[in-house]
């Protein structure tokens, strides 16, 4: 806020940066207000170019249209089957990864995981015409499994780089002492290193799970019918015949956008630093 | 309880040599002391007695049964390490019985053990606590209740006292040593002090760049060192060292003026006297004289820094605490000649 200095000035600047921030807010929660104000208007409403004025009455209808719509059922169904495999597959495959990068390197290892990380900087539309043709040729286009594929895929470098990189925080001796007493590499990781992990899992989690959940591109690729697309290409899917259906699509990208809420609301409990005091000296 | 055998141990990094053929033989229930200065490797030893890092070249053996290559847990040996290693997510019952729920023991067996190990280390009370709910001694005694719960042949000591401070480093020495008399196990103890050397070890094994320098007990090596390095390594305040120059049977050294040289010490090149071994006399008579520099008084004992002319390092001696010195005063010197070490140009003991 304003601030005078030790000689009386007046500074400018942190209020001009508040201003600007306030103002950068504003900005990036208007669409998210845009649409809560056109979930609960008639289309009408809306079509009349009334989208910003506060509803005079609060219309549900839009809601109730969308988790009355069977199509949209399945569309959560389909994106639970391609969002909870894909998720656990890239924390799994990149705990394993980060566990060998971070306690068990070997001759080359950090040269592969430089590989592996530079995955991350691909941009999808690069491998999205070779990946076609490859599942195409599979059978596999129409169905939900290319989209787990390609996110476990995607997700694994950047899974396996926070892993490695929390795990290196273990002590090692701790990994030396589970040894001692007899642990085998797959007992250190599960009952001494995962345990201490949990909030490096946490945040993967949710990350992932908001990522996949939310994607459009792939499922837009991969799947054709409606009966196997997943909840952001079905809110595309509910325009209406002759006019943009503003409040039922509104609706339904506040309830699509629900569960990935909840996942960090259930997993922020566990974002806790602090696991690893009492482990070694201090 | 076991015998350990070390034969031509060797172990590289690559091209460096860290570690240049040990030979040690342990006795059963021996309690032995490895000593060095950093990067001496005698960590790098208990870790391959462990079998924490591969031996490069050599053999270690336990009962007379090779154990080289086999797996850290399949050895019988357990180790305390210098940071505790305790994990922080069990209790400390769970962290004391973590090696028994691996191997499977039903749940009452490990409970009884927990209790009986607990209860030897005066951790009954703290057994649903986690270990950042604990002191560092009280993490300790977990770290070595893990150790002794599993009845191993052998315990390994990773400088386990050097995190905690100085009371409680004395304190847990005792328990250490009490827990020798009581188990009567075979025991190998890495430090870098020499107290803790001193007081725990039946023998110590003195370590220096990779290499054994002298294994005994603790006063062999104190009264006896077999070399320069041993004998500037082991005690404290350490030994002082004067050069010496030889002309027939005589032996000049600065500031000491000239003596008669024993017999079969002519290829002296350098003396070592210990603090204790140099009395203060009148400064008029004494053919050695010098000016203290420094007073350090430790209440039953008191070391004083004596320059003397033609000595490029101060002189320490062990004096009695209540001896009244002043900075500044000079002082007469008389060595006791009879307990000198006398070294040869190698820093080997005449």
């Amino acid at each position: 806020m304003a601030d005078l200095s030790p000689s009386g000035r007046f500074n400018p600047w942190p209020a001009t940066i508040f201003v600007m921030l306030c103002v950068l807010a504003v900005l990036f929660l208007l669409p998210t207000i845009g649409v809560l104000l056109s979930s609960v208007k008639t289309t009408r409403d809306v079509a009349m170019g009334d989208l910003w004025s506060w509803p005079g009455s609060l219309y549900l209808g839009n809601f109730t249209e969308v988790l009355s719509n069977p199509a949209v059922h399945i569309y959560f169904v389909n994106t639970l089957l391609v969002t909870l495999p894909a998720t656990a597959m890239s924390i799994t495959l990149g705990a394993l990864a980060g566990y060998v990068f971070a306690k068990l390197p070997f001759r080359g290892s950090n040269a592969l995981f430089l590989v592996i990380v530079a995955g991350m900087f691909f941009p999808p539309q690069v491998i999205l015409v070779p990946l076609f043709r490859l599942f195409n040729a599979m059978g596999l286009i129409d169905t939900l499994w290319p989209v787990i594929i390609v996110h476990s895929a995607l997700g694994l470098p950047i899974c396996a780089l926070m892993m490695r990189n929390f795990f290196a925080t273990v002590p090692n001796a701790l990994r030396e002492a589970a040894i001692m007493e007899g642990a085998t590499e797959w007992q250190v990781l599960t009952r001494v290193v995962l345990p201490l992990s949990l909030p490096a899992l946490a945040v993967l989690a949710t990350l992932q799970f908001t990522w996949i959940w939310n994607d459009f591109l792939w499922p837009l690729i991969f799947t054709q019918s409606d009966d196997k697309r997943t909840i952001m290409i079905g809110i595309v899917n509910l325009k209406g015949q002759y006019s943009v259906a503003w409040g039922v699509q509104g609706a339904l990208s506040l309830v699509a956008s629900l569960p990935t809420l909840l996942v960090f609301l259930f997993f922020q409990r566990f974002f806790i630093k602090g696991m690893t005091m009492g482990a070694v000296k201090g | 309880m076991a015998q350990l055998g070390l034969n031509n141990l060797h172990k590289s990094y690559g091209a460096v040599q860290v570690i240049k053929g040990l030979n040690l033989e342990i006795g059963d229930g021996e309690f032995v002391v490895f000593v060095g200065p950093s990067g001496c490797g005698k960590s790098t030893t208990l870790r391959m007695i462990a079998g924490l890092e591969d031996v490069t070249l050599g053999a270690i053996s336990l009962d007379g049964q090779d154990v080289t290559r086999l797996r850290p847990a399949d050895r019988g040996i357990a180790m305390v390490f210098q940071s505790y290693a305790l994990f922080p997510h069990m209790t400390v019952a769970e962290n004391i019985g973590f090696g028994l729920k691996l191997q499977k023991t039903d749940r009452a067996t490990i409970e009884a053990r927990v209790g009986a190990v607990a209860e030897t280390l005066h951790l009954t009370p703290l057994l649903a606590r986690y270990p950042r709910e604990l002191s560092g001694g009280q993490r300790q005694r977990v770290a070595i209740g893990r150790a002794i719960i599993r009845d191993p042949k052998v315990f390994l000591f990773d400088e386990p006292l050097s995190n905690l401070d100085a009371a409680l480093r004395v304190q847990m020495r005792l328990e250490i040593a009490r827990l020798h008399q009581k188990l009567r196990a075979t025991m190998v103890y890495v430090t870098h002090d020499q107290v803790e050397a001193m007081t725990l070890a039946d023998r110590i094994v003195v370590f220096n760049e990779g290499h054994i320098e002298q294994v005994g007990t603790p006063m062999e090596l104190y009264d006896h060192p077999a070399n320069r390095f041993v004998a500037g390594f082991i005690g404290a305040p350490a030994m002082n060292f004067l050069s010496v120059k030889t002309t027939g049977a005589k032996a000049e050294i600065p500031g000491f003026g000239t003596v008669d040289l024993p017999d079969d010490k002519c290829a002296a090149k350098e003396i070592g006297i210990r603090p204790e071994h140099i009395a203060l006399t009148q400064s008029a008579e004494a053919s050695i004289r010098g000016e203290i520099e420094l007073v350090e008084r430790l209440g039953a004992e008191t070391y004083g820094y004596v320059h003397v002319a033609g000595q490029p390092n101060n002189l320490t001696m062990r004096l009695s605490g209540d001896i009244n010195l002043r900075p500044g005063a000079g002082v007469g010197l008389q060595p006791d000649w009879q307990r000198v070490h006398w070294f040869d140009k190698n820093g080997n003991v005449l």
